[in-house]
């Protein structure tokens, strides 16, 4: 399902880069470079805290910073994870079930319009020739929006837009991409989990938290992050739609260099974040 | 051939006859020459009869055609017949191939020029390797290539029973990995991914190795795999993104305004919350679910404790 080919030699960067790309996290168990293409994909990471999950988080939000074809709508509870990201993202939420419930349904007409839009042209999916940036959205911790803050009725409104996202959004260009602890039904429904196309379970406690990140019967086949090793952070079993678990190792940043990307990419994009939005919104318009 | 029959006729058999599957390979060995034989025969025979037939009378072209034929044949039961030794030979190439290269580099470097030089080559040629770690481990790698190929042919030869003919699958060729080694291999009729899957514990201790796994190399041909033996753990290793490393560190910092910096930031900093309020309310419908009096004052502390914990 990939559209571009992997890069043979090194890993392609600088302007250059778009979200289309297959996206570097990490090494397989052979060394070997692992990517994912997620213009097209959901991921979601679970694990016990500490696993890894939000530093895999911003590996994929580094790229997607880096990325001329790219937005960053951030939902961070925490606010640290993924708030040096704050100056090149388009959105970030913090601890505001309000401003992310606004944000998700603005997404959410953006996604029907592109849909419209794709419709008129007689398409099916946005592809990298359209112009059309990829509106990547990161949501670290789920279970803060869908069961700590907030009312009820907010809680399921925030679970309704992210699940119409997760099922709708792959063909507009708009992946999630999300984050949780246990990823049990109390937290996200298990028809919103089973429509990731991604799962990364990282270190968990008992092989049944396993199959509720990588889906029904994995750890019986000998696929359990409960083997993964409290020390080795960063660890994790990743299974693509209809492909078998692989035992990975993320890509890992640290503070300092995630602050010289952000600063870079913050750099980079402004010029670009003057003229693209105008450029694209009449794109819209005439084309709605 | 039934347990019992060679100890009947024990007097009159050799003892030659006891390694059963020995005799069945020599046996189905000599009848695959005969075949080799008769097939190439009667093929290049009729060939050169025909070709032959255009320029010669039809019947000096069979001769012609007989007298081509028989070498033909009997080259090919030669090679069936020495297939084993040819086997044995393929299977050692490399070493083979890098023994002669290196005596005869020894001989040369012997004959030609004086013991001080030749010591002095060979100390560069083995220390440098040896002193280079990054150099070392490339070479250490490649001799474990040399020895997991041999390692693999003894997996299939001692315990992955193949097939009746004893074939056994053709051994590839082997690449280092960060971990270990990648082998390539291609089974022959009898084998499968399947069969191999069930025995890979007994494969890793065969090749000295943590780990094997095997998968398929080709979407196309099941007999086409790869087998990745583990020696090392490389998930412990820290991976760095390399989109670190091409942002420009010259990049202008981005002039954030300064955010509001929280103070309160210490327990203490924080007064506890009015408690008068909620327990109020709490005390009331107590005593009216109780329907009894208010309890004294010591009572109604230790109701707040538990209202609390
Ligand atoms: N890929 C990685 N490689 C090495 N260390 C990592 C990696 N990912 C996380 N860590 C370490 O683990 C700690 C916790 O990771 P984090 O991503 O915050 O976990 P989670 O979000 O799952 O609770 C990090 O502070 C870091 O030190
Ligand atoms: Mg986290």
């Amino acid at each position: 399902m990939a559209t571009a080919s992997a890069p043979t030699a090194g890993i392609p960067v600088g302007p250059g880069l778009s979200m289309f790309d297959p996206i570097f996290i990490g090494i397989d168990e052979f060394g070997q470079h692992v990517y994912i293409t997620l213009a097209y994909r959901n991921l979601l990471a679970g694990g016990e805290p500490g696993g890894g999950k939000s530093g895999l988080l911003n590996t994929i939000a580094a790229h997607a910073a880096l990325s001329v074809d790219s937005r960053l709508v951030l939902l961070d509870g925490k606010l640290v994870e993924l708030g040096q990201w704050e100056d090149c993202a388009d959105a970030f939420i913090g601890p505001d079930i309000t401003a992310a419930l606004d944000v998700l349904r603005r997404l959410q007409t953006v996604m029907n319009n592109r849909y419209a839009w794709l419709r008129a042209h007689g398409r099916r999916k946005v592809t990298a020739l359209d112009g059309l940036s990829v509106i990547t959205v990161l949501v670290d911790e789920i279970a803060f929006y869908s069961a700590t803050i907030g009312s009820k009725q907010e809680q399921e409104e925030f679970v309704a837009l992210l699940r119409d996202l997760v099922a709708r959004g792959r063909a507009a260009g708009i992946p999630v991409i999300a984050a949780t602890q246990r990823p049990s039904f109390d937290i996200i429904p298990t028809s919103l989990r089973d429509l990731f196309g991604y799962r990364a379970a990282f270190r968990c406690t008992t092989p049944n938290s396993s199959n509720i990140v990588l889906g029904h019967g994995w750890a019986e086949q000998g696929y359990t992050a409960t083997d993964i090793a409290p020390t080795n952070q960063g660890a994790a079993y990743l299974i693509a739609e209809g492909g078998t678990p692989r035992r990975i190792k993320v890509a890992y940043l640290d503070d300092a260099q995630i602050a010289g990307i952000a600063d870079y990419a913050t750099w980079t994009r402004r010029p670009t974040r003057l003229s693209a939005p105008t450029g694209t919104r009449v794109d819209w318009e005439t084309a709605a | 051939m039934s347990k019992s029959s060679p100890r009947r006729s024990f007097g009159r058999k050799s003892i030659g006859t006891v390694t059963v599957i020995e005799a069945k390979v020599h046996r189905s060995s000599a009848r695959n020459a005969r075949m080799a034989f008769i097939l190439t025969a009667v093929i290049i025979g009729v060939l050169a009869a025909v070709v032959a037939a255009a320029y010669v009378h039809p019947i000096i072209a069979l001769f012609i055609g007989a007298a081509v034929s028989v070498p033909c044949g009997a080259l090919a039961w030669l090679l069936v017949r020495i297939w084993p030794v040819l086997r044995l030979l393929w299977w050692w190439t490399p070493e083979i191939v890098l023994a002669v290269l290196l005596l005869t580099g020894w001989v040369q470097l012997a004959t030609h020029t004086s013991t001080l030089v030749t010591l002095a080559v060979v100390a560069v040629v083995l220390g440098v390797p040896a002193a280079v770690p990054a150099l070392r481990r490339q070479v250490v790698a490649w001799v474990w290539c040399l020895i997991v190929r041999h390692r693999l042919r003894v997996c299939f030869a001692q315990f992955i029973i193949a097939n009746q003919s004893g074939s056994l699958p053709l051994i590839l060729w082997a690449t280092p990995t960060p971990v270990g080694e990648r082998v390539w291999v291609y089974l022959r009729p009898g084998l499968s991914l399947a069969d191999l899957e069930g025995r890979l514990d007994k494969i890793a201790v065969t090749c000295h190795a943590s780990s094997v796994l095997v998968e398929r190399a080709s979407d196309g041909n099941a007999a086409y795999l790869r087998f990745d033996i583990k020696r090392r753990e490389v998930l412990t290793a820290t991976v760095t993104s390399p989109l670190a490393d091409v942002i420009d560190p010259d990049a202008p910092a981005t002039d954030r305004p300064t955010p509001v910096i929280p103070t309160a930031l210490d327990l203490p900093d924080v007064q506890a919350p009015t408690i008068t309020l909620p327990v109020q309310p709490k005390k009331q419908t107590a005593t009216s679910a109780n329907g009894s009096k208010p309890a004294p004052a010591p009572s109604s502390d230790a109701d707040d404790l538990s209202d609390w914990l």
